[in-house]
């Protein structure tokens, strides 16, 4: 599960920042990645600072990066994957509105996507809620399965 | 006559309980418990809380003698409390819901200890002190609310005191407050701390600042023992506690106190709270461990009266929330 930094304004799916002003090197770079398997993109080299002034005070210019995460967890039917769906989103993520998360179902298939701008929030927010899906799973499998509706 | 299942962990406890028409039926609980001189943090409780939660609801339902079905409800702790413990009991409390197919209650976690307060005491309508780790408030009822008519301006009595064991390097074992008290008894000297009580409200930082610089002066020259300093920091806090009951009590004409909260079981404070009531010709009601200390039960209570009101939380609406004011809630079960 790398997480590659894309240069140059996105490019990469389901980029929708794009870059912030004529001459800006990157804008909001975004990078992908995907569990189960999917190889990573191809890095881009960093974009190099603007003339007169430094990566950071660039970065800062432009907004910082976008990061995205998506996560697709399977379940043994459709009424389990709607279980853990309506008990893990809930809870409202930490820290304002730093890091975003959302979940759908499709299927018997959790589909969870995260953007962050702050790849450390990000890396809590899902080692997190990975520890709350299992909890959920291990709930599940313990004192299921559904009642018959 | 409605069961209720009720799961708590806000803090360092977690717990879950079985209650029936006023008699509970299940209660078992356990505790984070931290080396000497730590305290516990979000993400290790709630680690905690994860890996014993659902041996916990399987020992509630087979000592209370239920299965899944005849559970009429479930309610859990919406807060206030930690946000990761608060949303590893809360996921819990969803899935069985949606399992089994019952409706969800959040309950407000100082609510589920005055709803317990009253049951076990039978109380009718009395005047509650609230302390414990993270909440000190003197409660009323008043017209379907649980008023706040004092309050800690800054931190709960009980992490004063559980802040003060970390640097005494006190035992967390069965909880700091329990070990300051048996330190306590054998204190001689009242070592003279800042009191302050603001009007109907209290601080205690100032306090917890002032006799953690007073402990590593006055330990080295040996003026006093670490016995005096907790004697004396419990008689502070413990007469504050006494006089802003007393001034809600006299505003409200009460001829009752209840006490509530994990600080609540310090038998030093009861005696002094008994003896305030007494003056006045009040009567005092307080409860033991089992229900004092953060437990399921309470919540399982708090929410039998919230659900034969009609209350229910959609799972929408079941997000938990570290701040959540007493007075939030609207009290409907009572006139």
């Amino acid at each position: 599960m790398q997480a590659a930094d894309a240069g140059a304004g996105g490019g990469a799916e389901g980029a929708d920042d794009g870059a912030d002003g004529p001459g800006s090197p990157g804008g909001a770079g975004e990078a992908t990645a995907a569990a189960l398997g999917r190889a990573p993109p191809v890095t881009r080299p960093r974009h190099a600072p603007r003339p007169g002034g430094d990566a950071a005070a660039t970065a800062g210019r432009t907004g910082g990066r976008t990061y995205v995460f998506a996560l697709c967890v399977p379940f043994p039917s459709a009424v389990e994957a709607e279980i853990a769906c309506g008990s893990l989103a809930p809870d409202a993520e930490p820290h304002g509105g730093v890091v975003e998360k959302q979940l759908t179902v499709r299927g018997s298939v959790l589909a969870v996507r995260w953007r962050a701008t702050n790849p450390r929030l990000l890396r809590i927010s899902i080692i997190s809620f990975l520890d709350q899906l299992s909890l959920v799973m291990r709930t599940m499998q313990r004192f299921g399965p559904p009642a018959t509706r | 006559m409605p069961a209720v299942l009720g799961l708590e962990g806000s803090a360092n406890k977690v717990g879950v309980g079985v209650v029936r028409d006023g008699a509970v039926l299940a209660n078992p609980r356990r505790t984070y418990v931290t080396p000497p001189g730590t305290g516990f943090l979000p993400g290790d409780t709630a680690r905690h809380h994860r890996a014993v939660i659902l041996d916990l609801l399987q020992e509630a339902l087979t000592e209370a003698g239920l299965t899944s079905q005849e559970i009429d409800c479930i309610a859990y702790t919406k807060g206030p409390g930690m946000g990761a413990p608060l949303v590893s009991v809360a996921v819990v409390a969803r899935t069985v819901a949606q399992l089994w197919n019952k409706p969800l209650l959040g309950v407000n976690h100082c609510i589920g200890h005055i709803e317990m307060g009253r049951l076990i005491t039978g109380a009718t309508s009395p005047t509650v002190l609230y302390v414990s780790g993270g909440n000190t408030q003197v409660i009323a009822y008043s017209e379907r609310r649980y008023r706040i008519f004092g309050e800690t301006i800054d931190i709960a009595v009980g992490n004063c005191l559980d802040r003060f064991a970390r640097v005494l390097k006190i035992s967390n074992d069965p909880s700091p407050g329990y070990n300051i008290e048996q330190m306590a008894k054998r204190g001689k000297k009242l070592v003279e701390l800042p009191y302050t009580v603001k009007g109907m409200d209290v601080s205690f930082s100032g306090i917890l600042s002032f006799i953690e610089d007073a402990a590593q002066r006055m330990l080295a020259t040996g003026e006093c023992t670490p016995e005096d300093l907790c004697f004396s920091l419990q008689e502070t806090v413990f007469a504050m506690l006494v006089e802003i009951t007393e001034r809600a009590m006299a505003h409200c004409g009460s001829q009752e106190a209840l006490i509530v909260g994990g600080v609540g079981c310090n038998l030093r404070l009861q005696e002094m709270m008994e003896t305030m009531c007494q003056e006045r010709g009040a009567r005092l009601f307080a409860t033991d461990e089992r229900f004092c200390i953060d437990n399921g039960a309470m919540i399982a209570q708090a929410g039998w009266e919230m659900f034969r009101a009609g209350h229910r939380t959609p799972l929408s609406d079941s997000g938990i929330t570290q701040r959540y004011r007493t007075d939030e809630v609207e009290v409907t079960w009572r006139d």
